[in-house]
């Protein structure tokens, strides 16, 4: 307590004498500011340019400078002599000096009773100041970061994309074609041992159930990694299996490889024998929305009761 | 007109080893193999299936089926989850038998 008490009696020196220099000299008071006492103590500067009342300030010098102490006074010395680099200030500080040892000789006493309860007024002020800016910047920390976690996320991600594909009746279809209703969209390849023909299966289950739950009409599609052995046939043939509304899509090449880049799907063959190799690509189903924008993925680890439930809060959130 | 082409092409070659009947058949050959491995599991593996894994020559049989009903990438890929998945359930097996009370 003692050295709090003898730190804001330090403190509340350098202030007067910055604001009697703001006072005195309004314009020069930036570099002023700038020297040493300031500098150790980064607080104040958040003080005095909220100004707390100059006034009160002078008030509080009169009193202080009313009654100082032989221990006070050297340390007076301190900060007028770094003070004094200002050739206007030196009068108004010799003249404060010139006081403090009028009002020494005046008093007599060490320091006033009244004088110890201002300093601990002023310093307990002080403290509960800062303490109450630097709760309410923590506060402030805290929320933004939560208010990035709950809401939802800025901006939509960039998937999705116009593409010029063919269904598995041997017709163009582009995504121009697929507005108005929303698609739950799996990428995959007709010779897949086992993870394709679950996902599908999952998928029409998971889109006749939304139907049943909620009334709502989504279009799965399947659309080929494997360009070059899916041909609009070996699709048709294919999706036929797995459910009447199951659109399959196929394309050349270059057109699978613009889709899933659109898409951020990975493809890799796996470099087996020439004919017989499996396609290595990433299980996802996309939700795409009536304007076919891009709304929600699903994973593998979702089963058709999670899928469905996805979907219909998907499209009831999105209705609002 | 590149997308024309491609349409037409190949209208006769329908892969029909990879639709659903296909693929039943292939999956119950498998399903089969795997059981027979499980059941002689104690029998030293002396047959070199794919990918690393060896079976006892007690279900040569069943290999033989497995192989015929399901595409070779296939066979392979499901050799290599099997060994996989055989890993995984020594890992947790093991843990518990050094876990014990």
């Amino acid at each position: 307590m003692a050295t709090i008490i003898s730190r804001n009696v330090n403190h509340l020196r350098y202030v007067n004498r910055c604001l009697s220099q703001f006072r005195r000299l309004p314009i020069r008071s930036p570099p002023l500011a700038d020297t040493a006492p300031l500098r150790t103590l980064p607080i104040l500067q958040s003080v005095v340019p909220l100004g707390f009342g100059i006034q009160s300030l002078a008030i509080y010098q009169r009193c202080l400078f009313g009654t100082s102490t032989a221990s006070v006074n050297p340390e007076n010395q301190a900060p007028n002599s770094s003070g004094e680099a200002n050739s206007g200030n030196g009068k108004h500080s010799g003249g404060s000096h010139q006081s403090n040892e009028s009002g020494k000789s005046v008093r007599g006493g060490p320091v006033s009773w009244l004088s110890f309860l201002l300093l601990i007024a002023t310093g307990a002020g002080l403290i509960f100041y800062y303490d109450k800016q630097k709760k309410q910047h923590i506060e402030e920390i805290t929320s933004a970061s939560e208010a990035v976690k709950q809401g939802p996320s800025v901006g939509q991600a960039a998937i999705g994309g116009p593409f010029n594909l063919i269904n598995h009746d041997g017709k163009h279809v582009t995504e121009k074609d697929l507005l108005g209703k929303w698609t739950l969209i799996y990428f995959g390849f007709t010779h897949c041992p086992d993870i394709c023909p679950e996902e599908l299966q999952k998928l029409v289950a998971a889109v006749d159930k939304i139907k049943e739950k909620a009334g709502i009409e989504i279009v799965p599609v399947f659309i080929s990694v494997d360009p070059e052995r899916d041909t609009v046939e070996q699709v048709g043939e294919y999706v036929k299996e797995f459910h009447p509304k199951l659109i399959g899509l196929t394309g050349t090449p270059d057109e699978i490889r613009s889709v899933a880049r659109a898409y951020r799907v990975y493809y890799m063959k796996t470099a087996e024998e020439d004919s017989d190799y499996l396609v290595d690509h990433s299980i996802v189903m996309y939700l795409m929305g009536p304007d076919m924008k891009f709304v929600k993925f699903f994973g593998k680890n979702n089963d058709v009761d999670s899928l469905a439930d996805g979907v219909i809060k998907e499209i009831k959130q999105y209705k609002k | 007109m590149a997308l024309e082409a491609y349409a037409s092409r190949n209208p006769d070659t329908v892969h029909t080893d990879v639709l659903s009947e296909a693929r039943q058949a292939c999956y119950k050959a498998r399903d089969a193999f795997y059981a027979c491995l499980e059941k002689e599991s104690n029998k030293a593996p002396t047959e070199i299936a794919s990918v690393g894994l060896l079976y006892p020559s007690e279900c040569k049989g069943s290999r033989a089926e497995f192989v015929k009903h399901c595409r070779a990438s296939w066979v392979k890929h499901f050799d290599r989850q099997y060994c996989r998945n055989r890993r995984v359930q020594r890992l947790l097996d093991d843990k518990d038998s050094r876990r014990g009370v």
